[in-house]
């Protein structure tokens, strides 16, 4: 493949996979300039690294590993704020204003991922999308098991969380 | 509500972004071509001067203890420099090296761990070159004195002052390292944004995270 064909079949699974980069940088950031900085960092990562795909995995498998290495970094630089890769008009991800049709839970449930910590929000944003604990175990690093246990410790602490809210 | 609950909103919530969001392909352009590319070689290039200026430093204190070989009251202070040169030099190529060979598509546990040691490697490297600083003057002063005017130090002062400033320097070591608690960590967190005791805590918070 020449390079203008790797850029189009980068954009064209970057396209298919564009919810995955809007969730991790909706869960990882509040502030939305620091969403597209973070959506910029893990676009760059992931061009970057795209020749050192081999296709061994699903390419949302890979995507996930990539796009949350750059979140967790991202959000543990102690909030500094970032430059912009590059000053663009118009947002990397343009989304239609979903704040008044969001529902409550889908609000509350992304407040209460904010409060996780960076490795348990990455774990239960895997397991949200649907991935099976073997993928949730082979994107984050840790074994099955590990992911079920950790599973259950998650569900009773989102219950108290969204208890504590359905009565505040 | 319960875990399955919210996921089957989530389910919901991922079929509605299908149709809301939408990638803007002329920044994901841009990203992976001219001006993306255009920062990274200006980091390449600052990288790359800072390594060329060590290596011209490093050849100019070899070419000063070859010319000083005779000598050794100048080549030993030239040639511990020159080491310490070398070692920098080694040291800062070696971490650029793993920077750059660092797959963000290994698992996040590995990949987190790799960048957590790199961060207490680049911290403590800052922090021994604020140590090293107050012990470092007497031989560079001899060196500079000897090249650009060719004072020989040991001539012009007398040996109590040059004892007297290696103790003085030995002395410093406890305000050094104090200096480099205070604030090597300090220059070295403001560029990563990070500090020693957070990059420590986070690996045990991964080694826990992996403990079953």
């Amino acid at each position: 493949m020449n390079v203008a064909e790797i850029q189009e079949s980068f954009q064209k699974l970057l396209e298919e996979h564009r919810k995955i980069l809007y969730k991790i940088c909706h869960c990882y950031c509040r502030n939305p300039d620091d969403r597209d900085d973070l959506a910029q960092e893990i676009v760059v990562q992931l061009w970057r690294s795209f020749q050192s795909y081999d296709g061994r995995c699903r390419f949302s498998t890979w995507m996930y590993r990539v796009a949350l290495n750059v979140a967790i970094s991202f959000y543990r630089r102690e909030r500094v704020r970032t430059e912009h890769i590059i000053t663009a008009e118009e947002p990397l991800l343009a989304i239609a204003d979903e704040t008044p049709t969001q529902p409550d839970e889908i609000r509350l449930l992304y407040q209460a991922i904010e409060r996780l910590d960076p490795l348990n929000k990455a774990l239960i944003l895997l397991y949200l999308d649907g991935n099976s604990y073997a993928e949730i175990g082979e994107v984050l690093g840790i074994t099955q098991t590990n992911v079920a246990t950790k599973i259950g410790r998650l569900k009773e602490t989102l219950r108290r969380e969204f208890g504590a809210a359905t009565r505040g | 509500m319960e875990l399955d609950e919210l996921k089957q909103k989530w389910a919901e919530h991922d079929r509605k972004l299908d149709t809301s969001i939408r990638l803007n392909r002329q920044v994901v352009r841009e990203l992976y071509t001219g001006r993306a590319r255009s920062a990274l070689v200006r980091l390449a290039a600052i990288i790359g001067l800072g390594s060329v200026t060590t290596l011209a430093v490093i050849m100019w204190l070899g070419r000063f203890v070859y010319d000083h070989r005779t000598m050794p009251r100048f080549v030993l202070p030239a040639a511990a420099l020159d080491v310490l040169a070398i070692a920098a030099l080694a040291t800062a190529i070696r971490q650029i090296a793993l920077a750059l060979q660092t797959d963000y598509g290994q698992p996040v546990a590995t990949i987190q761990r790799r960048l957590e040691k790199l961060r207490m490697a680049r911290i403590r490297y800052v922090e021994a070159i604020l140590i090293a600083s107050p012990l470092l003057w007497i031989p560079m002063f001899i060196v500079a004195m000897e090249a650009i005017w060719g004072i020989d130090v040991y001539a012009t002062f007398d040996l109590k002052w040059l004892v007297g400033n290696v103790l003085f320097g030995l002395a410093f070591i406890p305000v050094g390292i104090w200096l480099a608690r205070r604030y090597g960590r300090k220059i070295e967190g403001s560029l990563a944004g990070y500090n020693l005791q957070a990059a420590s805590e986070f690996i045990a918070t991964l080694a826990d995270f992996e403990r079953e």
